[in-house]
């Protein structure tokens, strides 16, 4: 709690907090950095799933840059963003939802990444994903909708 | 007479439901976001792929994406009337709102000069992936425009 005080009163949180452009500047990094993350490894779940066989499936890996710079994008805005008011977005249960969310998405990236990317390309005919690979693919999506439904509605609930 | 429009627009069923049912506005700013993902993502990776992105994913199939992307616009347009419905005559006269809408109208002219430029082409560019440099200029602008009603919406808020 002492450090999340500490945080708010920082300058850079009084920053976001107060000035005129703060928020909202960094509200918008952290939607178009939802569209980056959410699109691109939305995209490369679905292929997985089967969608889109046209798109051969180890090329998706080129989506991956996508995805992290929009991971990188909302990791520090959203961090501007909580610096603001840390002990309120501590404190919400809508808040700490979402980050176990994006903490299961991500391992789910981990996981997905590892036996799609590595182990799929070491072999020399690649295999169609197995229906665990799917299962994983599959749970990613929900992980990440949910992240962005649980951020939409912190401001709506306790 | 714009003003009227936008009171009666208010007093509808459909706004005094969202006023009545305390859930239904967050659910449509949800959707919203959801829909959000959709489009702009899905234009996004097909105009970054047009300018030379990712270029082991074929065009053609990236161009495929387009579905979503109208699943995308159609949900967007939908929650969007929703929330708009609702807060008409606050919304109405947000300079940030009409900004947002005229650049909607923008990306719309530049998405259709898009599909013009591949008919006319017949798609022999989409299929030998040689985009010529009118179609990359409608991409750029197309992120641009886009990114500019994301922006736009999201300022709404604050003015």
């Amino acid at each position: 709690m002492a450090f999340l005080e500490w945080l708010q009163g920082t300058w850079v949180g009084v920053m976001v907090a107060e000035s005129l452009w703060g928020y909202p500047l960094f509200e918008t990094i952290h939607t178009i950095g939802m569209a980056m993350l959410v699109g691109s490894l939305g995209l490369i779940n679905l292929r997985v799933l089967g969608y889109k066989p046209d798109l051969p499936l180890l090329g998706t890996r080129q989506l991956l840059p996508l995805a992290w710079l929009g991971f990188t994008l909302n990791a520090i805005s959203g961090s501007l963003l909580f610096s603001s008011d840390a002990v309120y977005f501590f404190n919400s249960w809508t808040f700490r939802i979402k980050m176990v969310l994006i903490v299961l998405g991500g391992i789910n990236a981990a996981l997905l990444g590892q036996r799609v990317f590595r182990d799929a390309a070491a072999s020399t005919v690649p295999a169609p994903p197995s229906v665990g690979t799917k299962w994983i693919a599959a749970t990613s999506l929900a992980f990440w909708l949910a992240a962005v439904c649980a951020g939409r509605l912190i401001a709506y609930t306790p | 007479m714009t003003m009227e429009f936008f009171v009666w627009l208010e007093s509808t069923a459909i706004a005094n439901a969202i006023r009545t049912i305390p859930w239904l506005y967050p659910a449509f700013e949800t959707g919203h976001y959801i829909g959000l993902s959709l489009l702009v993502g899905g234009i996004m990776l097909i105009d970054l792929r047009v300018l030379g992105f990712a270029r082991s994913l074929p065009l053609k199939g990236m161009i495929g994406l387009l579905p979503f992307v109208w699943a995308g616009f159609v949900i967007n347009v939908l929650t969007g009337s929703m929330l708009f419905i609702y807060g008409a005559t606050g919304f109405g006269p947000n300079g940030a709102f009409q900004l947002k809408m005229l650049f909607l109208v923008l990306a719309g002219l530049n998405a259709l000069a898009f599909d013009l430029a591949v008919r006319r082409s017949g798609g022999e560019w989409v299929a030998a992936d040689r985009p010529p440099a009118l179609v990359k200029g409608f991409a750029t602008l197309s992120l641009g425009f886009w990114l500019c009603v994301v922006t736009t919406g999201r300022w709404m808020a604050y003015l």
